[in-house]
This record gives C-alpha cells, sequence and structure tokens, in this order.
C-alpha cells in the first residue's frame, strides 16, 4: 500500500471516528458547546499516516501528485456544491429577507462539517483511485 | 459520436526481463517514481507523462517509442463505412 493510499486510510478513519463521537455525544449531551469539542478529533489527520515519507521526507512522484490533485479538487467540489445548496435551501426555508440568529457553537460546528466533508471526500477519492480506476 | 480511444501500451515488463530481471523496485527508483507507479504503468491504469517516458526509457538505453507504442483503436463503423 502506497503512502498515500495510507493517508487516505488514516483520513477515512479519523473522520468516521469523528462522526461517530459526535453522535454519541449528541445522543448523551444534546448540541452545544461540549459536542462541538468532539471536533478536537479531526486534528488527529495531522499526525503523519506514514513514518517512512515523513522521516524520509521523500516528495510525490507524478501519479501520486495527479491523485491527490483530483482528490483534493474532489473535495472543494463536494464542499462547494454544499455550500450552495444549504444556501440555497436556508434562504428558500427562512425567506431571502430573514434575519438569522444562532449560537457561535453552531457557526462553529457548520464550519467543523465543512471540514469533515472536505477531508471525507478527499480521502475517499484518494482510496478510489489507488483501487484500481484508470487515470491519466 | 466520439473519436476512437487512444491507447498507450508499453513493453516495461518485457524490458525489465530482458535486463537481467530487473525488479520493479529497481526500475522505479532508476526512473524517480514508487513502485506503485511502475505496476500501474504495467497494468495499463497510468499514462506516463513525456518526461517520465523518457526516464524509464533511458533506464533501458532504448528510444521511447520501444518502450511505449501509442496505437488506435479503430471505430467499427468507420472501419464498415464504403
Amino acid at each position: 500500500m502506497s503512502d498515500s493510499e495510507k493517508w487516505g486510510w488514516w483520513t477515512l478513519g479519523v473522520v468516521v471516528l469523528t462522526i461517530a463521537a459526535y453522535a454519541a455525544f449528541v445522543a448523551f449531551l444534546k448540541h452545544g458547546p461540549a459536542t462541538s469539542a468532539v471536533f478536537a478529533l479531526l486534528a488527529l489527520t495531522a499526525l503523519p499516516a506514514s513514518s517512512r515519507r515523513y522521516f524520509t521526507g521523500r516528495r510525490f512522484d507524478e501519479r501520486e501528485s495527479a491523485i491527490a490533485n483530483k482528490a483534493l479538487l474532489a473535495g472543494f467540489r463536494a464542499f462547494w456544491v454544499a455550500f450552495v445548496g444549504l444556501t440555497v435551501a436556508i434562504g428558500f426555508i427562512k425567506g431571502w429577507d430573514a434575519t438569522l440568529s444562532v449560537p457561535v457553537w453552531t457557526l462553529m460546528e457548520t464550519l467543523w462539517w465543512a471540514v469533515v466533508l472536505v477531508l471525507g471526500v478527499q480521502a475517499l477519492t484518494t482510496i478510489l483511485l489507488y483501487r484500481g480506476e484508470s487515470h491519466a | 459520436m466520439p473519436s476512437p480511444e487512444p491507447e498507450i501500451k508499453n513493453h516495461i515488463r518485457r524490458l525489465r526481463f530482458d535486463h537481467g530481471e530487473m525488479t520493479q523496485d529497481q526500475l522505479a527508483k532508476q526512473a524517480g517514481v514508487t513502485r506503485h507507479t511502475i505496476m500501474a504503468l504495467e497494468a495499463g491504469k497510468y499514462f506516463p507523462s513525456l518526461l517520465l517516458a523518457f526516464r524509464i526509457a533511458r533506464v533501458f538505453g532504448a528510444l521511447v517509442e520501444q518502450v511505449f507504442e501509442y496505437q488506435v483503436i479503430p471505430d467499427p463503423a468507420e472501419t464498415l463505412r464504403p
């Protein structure tokens, strides 16, 4: 398994763990600042999934770079679709002239979910591209 | 109607064999890529950049055309046309 693929699995694992922990916290604590703290788990994605790449400083080759670029693009595409969908949905549901008043933790959670989405799609795309899909 | 899909075939596996049964790892190191990239190339799942194609050809001391072969699969509809 290549280093990038390991990164994909590691990141996907962290994302799944975060979502599971969030669901468990919501069940016991309801929504709120304590529940939002679960997103600190995402910091685990900063840890190197491959110590070899980390310590040797080996760079991507051209195929790995192409896959990394495609995966990142897929992540941001997903984010963009979600962002536009959410914005338009709020406009239709609440009315275009409505004023929204939300707690700070809600705003923070929205941003965290965006990070979860981007990382999740990026990791999944990386894994799928390494799983034999033909790419130039 | 979509144009016929071009295919780039390569003879890396055979060339490795001809060069003292060079391993994928050895070729990867000499070409400056990972073994996984060589595996993907041999399986026809990845088409290399021109730079990498030249690097691989250089490892074998061959021309790029001797390593990679460009083939256009003819469209059956085109061949049947009078």
